[in-house]
């Protein structure tokens, strides 16, 4: 962020590349939102317009109407928060561990959240769709909920081993100078100091769950169970027959929640995301 | 590369801040998360290896045999196997390379003080915020061969009459290969600025004091600062795109006649459709075998080329 | 750091009660003696979910004791959820699908045999043909409802305009008719206009389908029953005259290739395609689309020197091996099988029904929508010669789509075509053939 002389072509030349970059990243999405209010003879029409001439919320209504949205939303709520709550209660004991200690076992582990980056789905989905199927926990929540917590630990690991690090040690060691059980320190010291990443990382696990669609098409197998980007696919037919109009419009909708979230934990996920990476 | 210093630097506070009493009390912290990686993870992973071993299949009529290395003698001579990688090598390298240009570029504007700097920002999260699956619905949408925007755009440009983007055997790669940078762009993106405001001032002045030019400043100051954060991030794309899924089975399934099948695609294809999960985690191993044997050529390739410079 | 409070306990709390409450609802249902069945539609227009829902009421108000749940289906993702259903023992109970998506189920022992479970009525109803189509070694794994031949659906006002000899039920084209007649018909239409627009996006059942009536087979049954692929003359001359149609007369639209049906009719309604062919039930879309005015008929398909046979799949209602009522679903069958239920059926979908009782009713077999061509067609229908082979749908997909893809776009020639749909596909048959 330093002001380095630039000259004034260097300027313009700057700003035409972010407007470039601004076009790029925005015109999908508003493509998207446009089709979202659109009547049926506007989508039909072989010169389709930026601004729908009849905005209309019909689509919204049909998309409603035919597929159950309301369900699945509700069924992502609970997947995604119960998945979230409990990858951040288990990670952050072992996340705490890694950032304090060393050891074996933090080398294994810090092995295994890099490791784990680079499975193809694929292997572990065939043989945990075997194991799933012994614990008749296919087309569960519970399985699906349990797949998202293993899934979304290494990450969570990642972001909050970061956040611990960034909680000097020497504040501990004071306040263990100053005669505070090792228990008391945990939770009057360090934790208040964590919690905003902890917040951080569970939102993020929330929203890695409520967008998740591969664990969530092999193992939800009927319509009443299934996630919101499942039954998003159900918009898009047989043989190709798209309903543009509500297919828009429940895309539309199902996007708000992860985008609100995202806009509030933006600068706590990079900055948690880097941690590891930036600060060392 | 990143976390083994990192463990380095953890290991050497834990060495000062705590004595050796504590030694159960870790195992007590580390096993909530330790049982469930042990069993859903590590076990899965152990046990699909197996399976590659067997003639697994969904049904039950037949019982489940060891078939010894049947399987990838079949796989050596799947043409279709070998396409669907040679797919899976060109949409990786085609989505990440791309996708690292143009974020390094945002990243580097989003670095400078220039207005609506925060709007750029502030759009930037979208791909990333959006479920995969909405991605892909919302580029079906702007390549709608009649109601999509970028036909309608060419026509008014006067650029021919426009294609069938996502169903025409020549343009689907292509077209979903953009999809699959701008989805991926705004993560990259955000790393790198972080590695750019890592980067010490008072080099970039003095460089700038030197007289030296905005390409010689990035080259002397600027990429030596992000090298490895761009090295990490430019491996860890490159697996994560071989290994994508979401957004091609929305934007084609795989379609225009195999031309989009990721490999991802076509193992899931071919466990949960056609029930063969031998083959299938046969399929997995073999991709996982031969992505680690490139990686790791890049890496030490690279990591070589950064001690002589 | 505006949080302060630590929350660990009550997010393990919350954790802990979220998973009970799923874990609850996962729960079978409550006993009370009602026998609970699913029954998994693919029924996708609106007029047919509407006739699948009232008929699955009336049940319920007759039976109280055998309660039946419709469950929406999709098309487009059946054959992996069923798959993945019935390994993980969550299948409905009833399932409705097409008879080339049953091989593997059938021969995986997912399926029920209905052999013994379904009534003389049904059974001496369906004609033998139809049931050939769901009998997979000695088993009838399904019972074939609803079919429907390929049709042209046809532009009235081109076609009168220019002259042809239109074909009936009775005197159909022949393929090098076909040809002649879209060449000269293109001539007349005018630049980038088409007499016929092929909706190629799954070219497979299709070619297959309406091949049969030039005596292609393409499967062979071998001394030892496995199933090898061979192509041979008869194999080459749908493929061949659409091949051509495209590259050589341009007679037919090469941007319609990669579409499925749906995607022509704006160009057909515009004018742009004089013919289309299609499946029998697209009539819906098209007298609910077409703009005001525009006059359609339904022609029979092209036929061979054997007329104008076709191979079909029909759609199925099965009953699931692990079903734990296999004799109240398949009375459930019988009962949505009854001729008047037929009918409703039908029309729900635009389809023909296979029953002959259904198949007489007068509703089925009125000029309007060209019920009628139709209609005269049902009798030339049988089993599309590939589904009884283990590994059709990979091959399918795999091998043939992208194979008869290119060959349709002009890519590849013959012999190329003939080679990967041979050699790659018999790879792929062995592999369930072991």
């Amino acid at each position: 962020m330093t002001a380095l002389r630039t000259g004034r072509a260097g300027r313009a030349g700057q700003y035409a590349a972010l407007l470039g970059y601004l076009v790029l990243l925005a015109f999908p999405f508003l493509w998207l939102i446009s089709t979202a209010f659109k009547p049926p003879r506007e989508l039909g029409s072989l010169h389709p317009t930026w601004i729908p001439v009849n905005p209309t919320l019909a689509n919204f209504r049909q998309a409603f109407d035919e597929q159950p949205l309301l369900q699945a939303a509700g069924n992502s709520l609970i997947a995604a928060l119960a998945a979230a709550l409990i990858a951040v209660v288990i990670a952050t004991p072992m996340a705490y561990t890694m950032a304090r200690r060393r050891g074996r076992l933090t080398t294994a582990a810090t092995g295994w959240v890099v490791v784990s980056q680079a499975f193809p789905f694929v292997l572990v989905i065939i043989p945990l769709f075997l194991v799933l199927k012994n614990l008749q926990l296919i087309n569960t929540l519970s399985g699906l909920i349990m797949v998202y917590v293993v899934w979304s630990l290494p990450f969570a690991l990642w972001m909050l081993v970061g956040y611990v690090r960034a909680v000097p040690g020497e504040l501990e060691e004071a306040a263990a100078v100053d005669g505070a059980s090792r228990l008391r320190t945990l939770v009057s010291v360090t934790a208040p100091l964590l919690a905003p990443g902890i917040v951080a990382t569970a939102l993020f696990a929330f929203i890695t769950a409520w967008n998740e669609f591969f664990f969530a098409l092999v193992l939800l197998k009927t319509p009443e169970k299934q996630t919101l980007p499942v039954v998003l696919t159900h918009f898009l037919g047989a043989e190709g027959v798209a309903d543009l109009g509500p297919l828009a419009a429940a895309a539309f909708l199902a996007t708000i929640p992860s985008l609100v979230i995202f806009a509030i934990i933006q600068k706590r996920i990079t900055g948690g995301m880097l941690a590891g990476a930036v600060k060392s | 590369m990143i976390s083994a210093t990192a463990t380095a630097r953890s290991g050497r506070k834990a060495a000062r801040s705590t004595g050796g009493t504590v030694d159960h009390g870790a195992w007590f912290l580390v096993l909530p998360a330790l049982i469930p990686i042990l069993v859903l993870s590590v076990g899965p992973l152990l046990y699909g290896i197996s399976l590659a071993f067997t003639d697994a299949q969904a049904g039950r009529t037949e019982p489940t045999e060891w078939v010894g290395t049947l399987n990838f003698q079949d796989l050596l001579h799947d043409t279709l196997f070998w396409e669907s990688f040679r797919i899976g090598l060109l949409w990786a390298v085609g989505v990440t390379v791309p996708q690292f240009l143009l974020a390094l570029g945002l990243a580097l504007l989003l670095d400078q003080r220039l207005r609506l700097r925060w709007l750029a920002r502030a759009l930037a999260i979208v791909p990333w915020a959006m479920p995969e699956v909405v991605v892909g619905i919302m580029w079906r949408l702007v390549y709608n061969p009649d109601a999509g925007i970028l036909n309608e755009t060419l026509r008014d440009l006067g650029l021919g009459s426009g294609q069938d983007w996502l169903t025409g055997l020549a343009t689907a790669l292509p077209a979903v290969i953009v999809v699959g940078i701008w989805a991926g762009m705004p993560q990259t993106t955000v790393a790198l600025l972080a590695g750019l405001q890592n980067t010490p001032h008072e080099l970039h002045e003095a460089a700038a004091l030197d007289g030296a030019g905005a390409w010689r400043r990035f080259r002397t100051v600027t990429w030596p600062a992000i090298r490895p954060v761009a090295l990490a991030v430019t491996a860890l794309n490159f697996i994560w795109n071989f290994n994508a899924f979401a957004l091609v089975y929305v934007l084609t399934s795989g379609g225009p006649g195999g031309r989009t099948r990721l490999p991802m695609l076509f193992a899931y294809e071919q466990a949960f459709r056609y029930g063969q999960f031998g083959y299938a985690a046969a399929m997995g191993c073999v991709m996982v075998a031969l992505i680690s044997v490139m990686l790791a050529f890049y890496l030490v390739g690279r990591l070589k080329g950064g001690e002589d410079a | 750091m505006r949080t302060r409070r630590p929350r660990g306990r009550l997010l393990a709390a919350a954790a802990a009660l979220a998973l009970l409450m799923t874990g609850c609802s996962d729960g079978p249902a409550r006993d009370d003696g009602t026998i609970r069945l699913r029954f998994q539609s693919l029924a996708w227009q609106q007029e047919s979910v509407d006739a699948n829902k009232e008929l699955v009421e009336e049940w319920n108000a007759a039976h109280p004791d055998v309660q039946v749940e419709y469950v929406q289906g999709s098309w487009d993702s059946v054959h992996d959820q069923l798959l993945t259903s019935f390994e993980g023992g969550e299948a409905p109970d009833i399932i409705h699908d097409a008879s080339d998506d049953l091989a593997d189920f059938a021969y995986g022992g997912c399926l029920a045999d209905l052999t013994e479970l379904l009534p003389e009525r049904l059974r001496a109803d369906i004609p033998r043909q139809s049931w050939e189509t769901t009998t997979f070694g000695d088993g009838v794994y399904g019972v074939p409802f609803l079919q429907e031949p390929r049709v042209l659906i046809a532009n009235t006002e081109i076609l009168e305009t220019s002259g042809v000899r239109l074909p009936t039920a009775e005197r159909p084209w022949s393929w090098e008719e076909f040809r002649q007649v879209t060449k000269d018909l293109t001539k007349t239409m005018g630049k980038g206009k088409y007499a016929v627009a092929w909706p190629l996006k799954e070219p497979v059942s299709v070619t297959l389908n309406l091949g049969l009536s030039a005596g292609g087979r393409l499967f062979h049954r071998g001394q030892d029953g496995k199933v090898t692929i061979d192509f041979r003359d008869g194999d080459g001359v749908v493929p061949g005259t659409i091949h051509d149609q495209v590259n050589v007369d341009r007679s037919a639209s090469r941007s319609t290739l990669g579409m499925g049906g749906s995607d022509t009719l704006p160009g057909f309604f515009g004018g742009k395609y004089a013919m289309v062919p299609l499946g029998f039930s697209y009539r819906q879309q098209i007298a609910q689309q077409a703009p005001e005015g525009f006059r359609w008929t339904v022609l029979p398909a092209p036929a061979g020197p054997d007329g104008p046979a076709q191979g079909v799949s029909p759609q199925t209602l099965s009953v699931a091996q692990d079903s734990a009522h296999k004799k109240e679903a398949a009375q459930f069958i019988d009962f949505m099988l009854r001729p008047q239920n037929m009918v409703r059926l039908a029309k729900g979908d635009w389809m023909l029904p296979t029953g002959t009782q259904a198949l007489g009713d007068p509703a089925l077999h009125t000029e309007k929508d060209g019920w009628a061509t139709g209609a005269d067609l049902a009798r030339h229908l049988r089993s599309a010669p590939a589904q009884a082979v283990r590994g059709y749908p990979e091959w399918k997909d795999k091998v043939a789509t992208p194979a008869y893809q290119e060959f349709y776009s002009g890519a590849i020639d013959e012999k190329e075509l003939k080679e990967r749909l041979v050699k790659d596909g018999n790879l792929v048959l062995a592999r369930y053939q072991r």
